[in-house]
């Protein structure tokens, strides 16, 4: 059954890259703007004539049809081939692996913030509804829904780089580096965490079993972490993978603020720059990154949850 | 009763990591220069002879000698050539270069090693736009022995030496060994610094090479540095960069953002520099090929009707520079009658616009084009300013214009959309900057036959005394002689009010004092580290 469904699931993911790429490069074909003329618009005394720029183009391919170019790019990326990028010459995967990392860890680390954060207000909150944490939980929800991100991360380099000097505003050295990033990431996601923990805990606290389990004189403990918790983060899991893509986006921002090297500030230069194959490889990667997490959250909760991969209502 | 609050976990986990901070948010080691740059500047690739901007050219300058600098003076000095000449006619350029000299990986620099360096930048392969352009059409390298190599060009080619303060020489061994992808990764010359990591987006870190033997004018000593390492930061939020030096993160900010320099001004344990870049300015360029900038009254109108030195104190306190024609005012070629062509005169202003056609009949405060070629009457005078950023200069004049009775459309776009504006020949006035101490840029963007797509003449004005003009800035080697001629096409583009001079920026640079030795060259986005020292570190 479980095989039967990630099936259907990798055929999905099949489909959804496909148009991916075919809306990245038709979105990136469609901008103005030609990328050699780009590369040189910023030079210092406009000494490249208009000759050399036609035969850089060439040089690149750029004069190809287009079907000629999305083909060269797909066949490419079938085969782990996402091209070599137009400004910095290097080959896009390259480009990628090199920052992955980076990206990888500051995502990991605002979903780590935003799960303490979160489930732990959370789960306060639930159990002591009314009380001054549950309104600092939907406190925190409103913050994290409405505050932007950029806003969120100057303020924090604000308090804790200049004022009060613990971490470094700048920079990806140490894990020092990366504690004003994920905290400004994951507080975003923290508070949305929070009341979704708080609703599905309060829900799971008055089901059956949780009665039955307080009737056997189980103790608190028990009830509230083996029995209730356990059960009401589900829908918490589900939500992880969509916050994921969240971080991701959030990292091109949070990355340009906190001057960190990563996916989010390469695709951001690349668009600036007309980029063409860098930006599809990242928009394409990124893509399936984040289709590959949801579905590994989904087969997550299948595992736990059987009514899941039976098709079941949840 | 509430579960307790998390304060203690809380508070020691503060405790915890305030203790793993450091005094020195710089936390680096002792004897390293650290200096913040905007995230935007940095470069692609750090090989000069690929990256066509001059931060990469910076960045080169720690790494690898060139064959001569110009100095803070503005003059050129030696670096590893030590004298050179042409011929009368400016075709063979001939470097006498230093010997003893090694790059960093052991192998010698001499004759042979320019002629390669020439040649990789001349090669179809390497795709060099900027360098290659700068050099030239080179149709030889002659190495007429270890110490001397001729350049043999197939036209007179008067630039050569603004060209080769530019171009970093390269140990050929390791340029080959790495090939055009990698190298930028693996630069080798013979400059002061050793190139120790390049993380993009990030940092680049050079390390002192204590085989340097101080070959460069700028060097105080025959010597190695004096620090030991100078990392470059580049740093993505501009309220960073206005604070890093402040707060002890960096030791120098380059590009220091306009809103911070009184953070800076006279302030204690700091000092605030200001470099100035000889070019054109933030130069608005007119597009005369259609109304209202076709009739050369409106064009003239809108010069007299700009006060810029207001502009710059209301905005800038001053700060930037008052350009006053297509060079601005630290350009060699400047020429000084430009800022009397037009003062500022609202009346005259007013007068031309009347005698154009533009009159105010309905009463809005806005001019109506009556009897204007090819402007239906009744159409309202109004003026796109199309500029890539700097809104406030835009509404500046806005405030300005409306009291002449034109309404000014401001036009914030991103580099593609302003390109492909100009190629459609679209637009009224667009921003265009070029930065060159050399008076050859006045060709590239007045010269008619630039006025193609992917060329810089962007105005539509043709003009053969213009062009003949700018066309033999490149072929006469006599430097005063060339500025004549650059003073003298500005001359007519002012005549013929081609553009609207705006303001300059320069370059703010915030240093603490525990940098000693820290010089910016006579072109404000260069600077030399080669004497640096951090006293306080020893």
């Amino acid at each position: 059954m479980l095989a039967h469904y990630l099936a259907r699931r990798l055929t999905q993911l099949g489909v959804v890259l496909l148009l991916v790429s075919v809306a990245v490069f038709s979105i990136m074909h469609a901008l103005p703007g030609d990328p050699v003329q780009l590369m040189l618009s910023g030079a210092e005394s406009g000494s490249v004539t208009p000759e050399r720029q036609e035969e850089l183009r060439e040089e690149m391919g750029l004069n190809d049809p287009l079907p000629v170019q999305y083909g060269r790019f797909l066949s490419g990326a079938a085969t782990g081939d996402l091209g070599t990028s137009v400004r910095l010459r290097q080959p896009v995967l390259d480009l990628i692996l090199d920052r992955l990392g980076s990206t990888l860890a500051l995502s990991l680390g605002g979903i780590l913030f935003a799960v303490v954060i979160g489930v732990t207000t959370g789960v306060l909150a639930a159990l002591r509804q009314g009380s001054w944490i549950d309104g600092f939980s939907r406190l925190l929800a409103y913050a994290g829904v409405s505050m932007p991100l950029f806003w969120l991360g100057l303020l924090l380099i604000l308090m804790f780089s200049f004022w009060l000097p613990w971490f470094p505003p700048a920079g990806s050295e140490g894990w020092r580096s990366l504690v004003l990033p994920s905290l400004s990431l994951g507080l975003v996601s923290a508070g949305v965490i929070a009341r979704l923990t708080r609703a599905s805990l309060r829900e799971v606290l008055v089901e059956d079993y949780i009665r039955a389990a307080w009737a056997k004189g189980l103790p608190k403990r028990i009830v509230y972490l083996r029995h209730a918790l356990r059960n009401a983060l589900l829908p918490v899991l589900t939500m992880l993978g969509l916050q994921f893509g969240a971080m991701l986006a959030g990292a091109v921002v949070t990355e340009t603020v906190f001057s960190r090297p990563g996916l989010g500030r390469l695709v951001v230069s690349a668009i600036l720059w007309k980029d063409y194959p860098l930006v599809q490889g990242i928009v394409l990667f990124m893509a399936a990154m984040y289709v590959v997490v949801n579905l590994l959250v989904d087969l997550l909760a299948a595992w736990l949850d059987p009514r899941i991969r039976d098709g079941a209502p949840a | 009763m509430s579960p307790p609050v998390p304060a203690r976990t809380i508070a020691l986990s503060l405790s915890v990591l305030v203790g793993c901070g450091s005094p020195d948010n710089r936390g680096e080691a002792d004897d390293e220069l650290i200096i913040a740059w905007p995230a935007s500047r940095e470069p692609a690739s750090l090989d000069g002879h690929i990256e066509p901007y001059q931060t990469a050219w910076l960045i080169d300058y720690m790494i690898a000698d060139p064959l001569l600098i110009i100095g803070p003076d503005g003059e050129f000095h030696p670096a590893l050539a030590t004298a050179w000449s042409s011929n009368e006619v400016a075709d063979e350029w001939t470097f006498v270069l230093r010997s003893g000299v090694v790059f960093q990986d052991g192998t010698p620099f001499d004759a042979a090693a320019v002629r390669y360096n020439v040649e990789r930048i001349l090669d179809p392969a390497t795709r060099s736009g900027e360098m290659a352009a700068h050099v030239g059409p080179v149709e030889r390298v002659e190495v007429v022995d270890d110490t001397t190599v001729t350049l043999h060009y197939a036209a007179p080619w008067v630039t050569v030496l603004d060209a080769f303060r530019r171009v970093p020489i390269w140990s050929p061994a390791a340029a080959e060994q790495w090939g055009i992808e990698e190298f930028d990764r693996h630069l080798v010359g013979a400059g002061p610094f050793l190139l120790e990591e390049w993380v993009p987006n990030d940092h680049v870190t050079v390390r002192r090479w204590d085989g340097y033997g101080g070959w460069n004018s700028i060097a105080r000593e025959a010597g190695p540095a004096r620090v030991e390492r100078v990392t470059i930061r580049f740093i993505g939020e501009e309220a960073v960069l206005g604070n890093v030096v402040r707060t002890g993160n960096a030791h120098i900010a380059m590009n220091l953002p306009t809103a911070y320099i009184d953070d800076y001004r006279d302030a204690e344990g700091f000092s605030l520099l200001t470099g100035y870049q000889a070019g054109t300015g933030l130069q608005m360029v007119m597009n005369v090929r259609r109304p209202p900038f076709s009739d050369l009254r409106v064009r003239r109108a809108l010069l007299y009707g700009t006060d810029q030195q207001a502009i710059n104190d209301l905005l800038y306190d001053g700060h930037f520079l008052v350009s006053d024609g297509p060079l601005n005012t630290v350009h060699r070629c400047y020429r000084e009658g430009s800022a009397d062509t037009y003062p500022h005169e609202p009346e005259t202003a007013r007068r031309l616009l009347e005698e154009a056609g533009y009159t105010d009949r309905d009463g809005d405060g806005i001019r109506e084009a009556y009897g204007v070629p090819g402007v239906d009457d009744g159409t309202p005078l109004r003026v796109r300013w199309t500029i890539l950023d700097r809104e406030e200069m835009g509404e500046a004049i806005q405030a300005q214009w409306r009291p002449l009775g034109i309404d000014v459309a401001i036009e914030i776009v991103p580099g593609p959309v302003q390109l492909e504006m100009v190629n459609a020949r679209d637009f009224d006035l667009i921003y265009e900057r070029q930065r060159s101490p050399d008076p050859m840029l006045m060709d590239m963007l007045w010269n008619s036959a630039h006025d193609v797509v992917g060329g810089w003449a962007w105005t539509g004005f043709v003009d053969e005394e213009l062009d003949g003009m700018v066309s033999r800035l490149r072929e006469i080697p006599d430097q005063e002689m060339r500025c004549e001629l650059a003073r003298e096409a500005q001359r007519i583009i002012m005549e013929n009010a081609l553009m609207l001079p705006t303001l300059s920026e320069p370059i703010f640079y915030a240093v603490s004092d525990e940098v000693l030795g820290f010089e910016l060259a006579s072109e404000g986005q260069f600077y030399f580290v080669h004497n640096v020292e951090l006293p306080r570190t020893h």
